[in-house]
């Protein structure tokens, strides 16, 4: 059982598939991802990197396990801070499940490392991520960076 | 073996919107029936005051007393589940809703459940279970004037189970 654990829910209405593909399209994920945005070809086994507007690379790993439109498996390390790089791989896992007219989408984000530093920091960044592509899906509009404000 | 916890549910959601209109959306029913599985609510939002959400035809189903209450950003309140039977006995849980500006039209919203007497973790999984539901509705409602049509709500496996075992 992994020591540090970040789970989160969200429905969204849409369907699984349009919902993939936002997960998946990196020109989609520009605009909700607040400026980050991820490659691979996401399929089992390939590398998978999520960098910034400038090209740096801030986590890099392997898809683990691909079944378009329901779960996506990710290996993930941190890359940018040296002292969370050292925590090694991560686990991160997208269900998506049809409930009703709506998508359940199930975000967890886990490590074997106790009290880690880097499921503290995601813990922060998924809520807003995923509001702001429940907003896009939904409304047609990403959320506005919150950093940016206050 | 049932095993007691505290530990607290929190869950976190930027909407689109103002503090005022978002504290209209948690606070009156002509926006709660469109989100929160048709529930009406009634306060009159002064500290010591009950607070009473409703199904459509009028039963109970959660009561509280306002603990602390600061329009438009904070809430909290005593709640007390008085619908199902197999609740009614339990220790009051505490629910707060925490509307913080987060941008000049964003909002960050938090409901935190408290639960400040031990209760068998089983029961945790009604609010894990029902909070994402609700306030996904919230976000909706808010961003697009829509109704949220969710399913009717279920009880989770594991309170099914909690069910079982007090009918023995």
């Amino acid at each position: 059982m992994s020591k540090s654990k970040f789970l989160y829910v969200t429905y969204i209405r849409t369907t699984a598939d349009k919902l993939w593909d936002a997960l998946t399209n990196k020109e989609l994920m520009k605009s909700y991802w607040f400026n980050m945005h991820q490659e691979s070809n996401w399929t089992a086994g390939s590398s998978w990197e999520m960098k910034d507007s400038k090209g740096e690379v801030w986590d890099s790993g392997t898809i683990l396990e691909s079944q378009r439109p329901h779960r996506l498996v990710i290996s993930w390390q941190h890359q940018h801070h040296e002292d969370v790089r050292a925590e090694g791989y991560s686990r991160m896992t997208y269900l998506i499940e049809s409930a009703g007219s709506l998508v359940k989408l199930t975000v967890s984000h886990e490590s074997d490392v106790e009290n880690s530093d880097l499921i503290a920091k995601v813990s922060g960044g998924w809520p807003m991520i995923l509001s702001s592509l429940k907003s896009l899906l939904e409304t047609g509009e990403a959320l506005p960076d919150p950093r940016k404000a206050a | 073996m049932a095993r007691l916890t505290t530990e607290s549910t929190v869950y976190v959601t930027y909407i689109a919107t103002t503090p005022e209109k978002c504290w209209e959306a948690v606070t009156t029913s002509a926006f709660t029936k469109l989100y929160f599985f048709g529930r009406s609510i009634e306060s009159d939002w002064r500290i010591g005051g009950d607070i009473v959400y409703r199904t459509p035809d009028g039963t109970v189903d959660v009561q509280g007393k306002i603990l602390e209450c600061d329009p438009p950003h904070y809430v909290r309140f005593t709640w007390h589940v008085e619908m199902i039977p197999e609740l009614s006995h339990l220790p009051d849980s505490i629910v707060s809703y925490r509307i913080e500006r987060a941008g000049e039209n964003v909002v960050r919203f938090t409901m935190t459940e408290e639960h400040p007497a031990p209760l068998d973790e089983r029961l945790l999984e009604g609010g894990r279970w029902g909070w994402p539901l609700i306030l996904s509705g919230l976000k909706s409602v808010l961003e697009t004037g829509k109704m949220f049509k969710a399913d009717p709500p279920g009880a989770p496996p594991a309170m099914q189970e909690y069910f079982k075992e007090l009918r023995k």
